[in-house]
């Protein structure tokens, strides 16, 4: 690799570009050979959603071994008696975290904007990001023993007056759990972007409506949300693109047998079937959906946030 | 900036006094969970099965931290997630390094083809199924390099690398030319020691990541041996597959270990092995917060 190459001018510069993109692609080889095993790979192997697949053969044969089926599979998820209820859940679980956790970030990043003292600022957006360190294991396990029945959540109610719930096994409660865990784990982290397209805004502005007479919360309102909407415009179409997503992860370490009427999802019922079950082709096919929709569902939210505010991905 | 801000913005006492007290609320709020978590596990057993601390640990005792400190499985886990974060991490900033000098290079062709074949990976996946496949294939099921290689391929990362290179002065390198030193010697000896900050930004984001993700560990790595940490917390504290209180306390008086309940160990186990990171953020986070800016404006 290391090779010296010659003093300028002494090859026609044609050659020399040519025996410097020789190096360089070198240089990159490794990793351009590792992105098409690691992540081309898989995307060929899509195929397999409309073959009849048995693990261990290729993607593709030439010699016809492969058993082409079409949309079998895809007419078999969609008439399953699972469908309606895994597509019922996913949206659920992702409209309310949209609804509910989207705005979160949002106000609290004007709420810390307003805070003129700087290390109390610091030492409260420090504090908000803790929970996005805490792994996505200790912080499952952390919520189920505050949700049982002798747990924190609970004994809290107790305190109030109230009876005990059981937030484990009672599926009702599985989407607050899920979304006020989602909430608090990422509200502080998703924070930080818009606060940093609030510094970004001209302090002129805040002075030429404070001269019209303009109060702080006036202000809030009618300088830095406008000026943010470009960021709220970006993450809104990312949230929507991963409707039929949902934080499988975090599904997948909390839910039990009693919740799974409300908790089951597309990704949890993929690792179960696909993946335990062996029923390869079938979970491909199903992943394959989730994905389609999440970007057809991209593309629209893209155009009418293009249409409404002049801002999109793309 | 925001010395000129409190110039111009200062509002009623009132309006400030709510917007303090509101954020101190929600700062409390999202610390609780684990201060209550950290309280209940250093209380007097009998308190801590009770769990009825709200405020203050009720009693000290430290009994549980102990036997957690001679469990054996977990310290195997721990060394395990040490490995795979050594290691994602160290090549990590290598693949960073060698995909990211190259595209800096105005006179690199064959960009047109180069960029979008980086970048769409980033929008498209395979996956679960077909990638699990694909590693079955290459035969790295239950095999560490199956958490590590794939962990340690980021397109994100690369991306930031290369936007910082670009902003090093091109004369550098013109004048190594110059000198007759090679493309790989510019990179290693001019481009590397320079892009130190970028490189500790991408080392903090993958420490980070390894040290707290499972879900590749729980798909390719059946055997309990290889497992990382949060696999054997899994097993503690969603699954209770593992009974922390039988664990060997061979010093432990009689009285005590029948008092040592199962929540209290859990929370012992839970500050063990999360505290190393909780301490260590508020250090890094200046370092976090850098990267994700530099990606928001050229990603």
């Amino acid at each position: 690799m290391k090779r010296l190459s010659l003093k300028p001018g002494a090859a026609r510069p044609g050659q020399r570009l040519r025996r410097e993109n020789r190096e360089l692609y070198l240089i990159m080889a490794p990793v351009l050979v590792m992105v098409f095993i690691f992540f081309y790979l898989p995307m060929f192997g899509v195929v397999i959603a409309f073959q009849d697949y048995t693990p261990g053969d290729p993607f593709f044969s030439l010699d016809g071994t492969s058993r082409w089926v079409g949309l079998r599979h895809f007419k078999a998820l969609f008439s399953s008696i699972y469908f309606p209820r895994l597509l019922r859940n996913t949206v659920t679980l992702s409209v309310m975290n949209i609804l509910c956790g989207f705005w979160v970030p949002i106000v609290f990043a004007l709420l810390l904007n307003e805070i003129l003292h700087l290390r109390y600022k610091k030492t409260v957006q420090t504090a908000s990001y803790m929970p996005y360190f805490i792994s996505m294991v200790v912080a499952a396990g952390m919520v189920i023993s505050f949700i049982e029945r002798d747990g924190l959540v609970n004994k809290l109610i107790g305190l109030f007056g109230g009876d005990p719930i059981s937030f484990r096994t009672d599926p009702k409660w599985f989407p607050v759990i899920y979304t006020v865990t989602n909430i608090w784990k990422t509200f502080g982290w998703n924070s930080i972007l818009y606060l940093s397209s609030m510094a970004s805004i001209d302090p002129a502005l805040y002075e030429s409506a404070r001269i019209a007479g303009a109060s702080r919360f006036q202000q809030a309102i009618h300088i830095t949300l406008p000026m943010i909407a470009p960021t709220i415009a970006i993450m809104l179409i990312f949230a929507v693109g991963d409707i039929m997503t949902s934080n499988t992860d975090l599904i997948l370490l909390m839910y039990n047998s009693a919740t799974m009427r409300t908790a089951d999802v597309f990704g949890t019922y993929i690792y179960r079937e696909g993946l335990l079950t062996g029923k390869t082709s079938l979970g491909t096919a199903i992943g394959l959906f989730a994905s389609t929709v999440n970007f057809i569902l991209v593309f629209i939210a893209n155009k009418c946030s293009n249409k409404i505010s002049g801002n999109g991905l793309f | 900036m925001f010395r000129k801000k409190q110039g111009i913005r200062e509002g009623s006492p009132l309006a400030d006094a709510f917007i303090y007290i509101a954020a101190g609320l929600i700062c409390l709020l999202t610390v609780y969970p684990m201060y209550y978590v950290l309280i209940r596990s250093v209380s007097s057993p009998e308190h801590a099965l009770a769990g009825d601390m709200f405020l203050l640990p009720k009693g000290f005792d430290l009994t549980s931290y102990r036997i957690i400190f001679a469990d054996a499985t977990m310290w195997r886990a721990y060394g395990n997630t040490l490995l795979y974060v050594v290691c994602t991490t160290l090549l990590m900033l290598l693949f960073c390094t060698l995909c990211a000098y190259p595209l800096c290079i105005p006179t690199l062709r064959g960009k047109k083809i180069l960029i979008p074949y980086l970048l769409i990976p980033m929008y498209f996946s395979g996956g679960l199924i077909p990638t699990f496949l694909v590693m079955n294939r290459l035969g790295l099921y239950n095999n560490i390099w199956a958490v590590i290689l794939p962990g340690s391929l980021s397109i994100w990362n690369i991306i930031l690398v290369r936007t910082y290179f670009s902003s090093i002065p091109e004369t550098l390198r013109e004048s190594a030319e110059i000198d007759g030193a090679s493309h790989f010697t510019i990179m290693t000896r001019i481009y590397l020691p320079l892009a130190k900050p970028i490189l500790a930004v991408v080392t903090i984001y993958t420490i980070v990541i390894t040290w707290n993700s499972w879900f590749n560990a729980l798909v390719y790595l059946p055997d309990t041996q290889l497992q990382p940490l949060q696999l054997y917390l899994r097993r503690v504290l969603v699954e209770n597959t593992v009974d922390l209180t039988k664990l060997p306390m061979n010093e432990v008086a009689e009285a005590v270990r029948r008092a040592l309940s199962g929540i209290q160990m859990k929370y012992a186990m839970i500050i063990f092995t999360t505290l190393p990171v909780l301490f260590a953020y508020p250090f890094f986070q200046k370092h976090f917060i850098k990267g994700m800016m530099v990606g928001s404006l050229k990603g």
